[in-house]
């Protein structure tokens, strides 16, 4: 059964031909090309396909594509602006929240979500886990990618922050 | 047993998204006459696992009726003494929710140990219960709250207690045109207090190897009408009656609780399966039943 859905991505209103079968992680990556949205488990227990829809985090391979119809999606693309990574992007590089970088997209929406839901509050290491606890990370062990997410939350507190 | 082979392409769909609930029975209607499978989904966090690992398969393809867009069904609200939650309300509202928070706190305490932030994001209390999985983590602490669900189909709706809703592993009493509107409890007094606890092979994003849900009250220094519900030790969730009557009107001593504790190891009988083992079951549900029920008599002195 084909479908037109339209959607807004990354900020770009698009509309576009699917098949009703498609999950919204096969549109991000097969029909819009998105491809930062990573599949892995396919069935939500490793949250490398997260995306912010309607500004919460949700694992796309779990989403049916036709029952988004009208959304915001926001991928770790849409971060990036003028061609600048995002103080987040830059607190995981330089905290070195990365190795292989297989989840990090993942982890960069929930962490964005959870950064931006804190306010000026700053989260504990407990919360930060907890809040990650839907993001399988095989290379780091964690540590630097909770130190990641406190230096984003410094950062988002001085005004370093879109 | 989980398919470790890898996943499996989506069936073809029908997808069928109505608005309202009159659309929505009318459909059902007509879903009868129609040849072919349909499915009623909402957070679709099990339909698409299921799909992907086997456990469900459609050839021929599937009708798939969305009610997720049904703004009716996506409620929490306080009404005669009673909290009524709609079926397509999602787990991270309930937790979020202050009507939840201070009048049935259990609900939040458990939905918070479900799966994760993503999935909370996306699934619905009323599929944790459609699913009827016996390690739903909602049921346990929804049993002992006394929760009733409303069953809608297109000729009328009744109410049923929810420890009558379930019949079997993923079985349940639902008609295949029925649905699951309303999850409805009393609101619980100051002087009951509940708490739930589920023990899983690590600490977070896990099906519980057992759950465990309590809610007493203490009269008088006797504890007065407890309620004991377990998840992942029967083909359903289930109540333990004999050690409710054996801790009603008993002073919560710890030698009580022990023996009301060893009443619930002797009454239930899970399975062994890839999860846990029959013997750690029986005696995580023990340990389990011993904890809540202490944390109940904390909270209430």
């Amino acid at each position: 059964m084909k479908i037109s859905l339209s959607l807004n991505i990354n900020g770009q209103d698009m509309e576009l031909e699917i098949d009703a079968k498609q999950t919204l992680l096969e549109v991000l990556r097969n029909n819009t090309k998105f491809q930062s949205v990573h599949r892995s488990c396919e069935e939500g227990e490793c949250g490398a396909c997260t995306v912010l829809l309607d500004n919460e985090p949700v694992n796309s391979c779990l989403i049916l594509a036709a029952s988004v119809q009208g959304a915001t999606i926001l991928t770790s693309e849409g971060l990036i602006k003028n061609g600048k990574p995002h103080p987040l992007m830059k607190a995981f590089t330089d905290e070195l929240g990365i190795q292989c970088g297989f989840c990090t997209p993942g982890m960069l929406m929930t962490s964005y979500a959870v950064v931006n839901k804190s306010g000026k509050k700053e989260l504990t290491d407990k919360e930060i886990r907890k809040s990650l606890e839907g993001n399988l990370c095989r290379c780091t062990g964690y540590i630097n990618i909770v130190k990641s997410v406190k230096q984003a939350q410094k950062a988002k507190n001085a005004g370093e922050w879109w | 047993m989980k398919n470790f082979i890898g996943a499996r392409s989506m069936p073809d769909l029908i997808y069928h998204s109505p608005n309202d609930l009159d659309d929505l029975m009318s459909l059902l209607k007509n879903a009868k006459q129609k040849d072919g499978d349909f499915k009623i989904v909402a957070g679709c966090t099990d339909f698409i696992p299921a799909v992907r690992t086997g456990r469900w398969a459609f050839n021929d393809g599937v009708n798939i009726i969305d009610i997720k867009k049904i703004k009716a069904l996506e409620y929490i609200k306080k009404e005669d003494n009673m909290l009524k939650i709609g079926a397509c309300t999602r787990l991270t509202q309930i937790l979020e929710s202050s009507q939840v928070n201070e009048n049935a706190q259990i609900l939040a305490q458990a939905a918070i140990q479900m799966a994760s932030l993503q999935v909370r994001n996306t699934a619905t209390i009323g599929g944790n219960i459609c699913m009827s999985s016996p390690a739903a983590d909602m049921a346990p602490a929804l049993l002992v709250l006394g929760a009733k669900v409303t069953l809608k189909d297109p000729k009328g709706e009744r109410e049923i207690f929810l420890k009558d809703f379930f019949t079997g592993p993923g079985q349940n009493v639902l008609k295949p045109d029925q649905i699951l509107t309303q999850i409805s409890f009393p609101i619980m007094g100051n002087d009951k207090a509940a708490h739930f606890l589920k023990i899983g092979t690590r600490t977070a994003v896990i099906i519980s190897v057992v759950s465990a849900a309590v809610c007493l009250g203490i009269k008088n220094g006797v504890c007065e009408n407890p309620k004991i519900a377990l998840g992942s030790v029967a083909p359903t969730p289930i109540r333990i009656r004999k050690a409710e009557n054996f801790l009603n009107h008993k002073i919560l001593d710890d030698p009580t609780i022990e023996q009301c504790a060893k009443i619930v190891f002797e009454e239930v009988s899970p399975i062994t399966d890839l999860r846990s083992g029959e013997e750690y079951r029986k005696d995580m549900a023990r340990t389990l039943v011993r904890r809540a029920i202490v944390a109940c008599r904390e909270k209430l002195e």
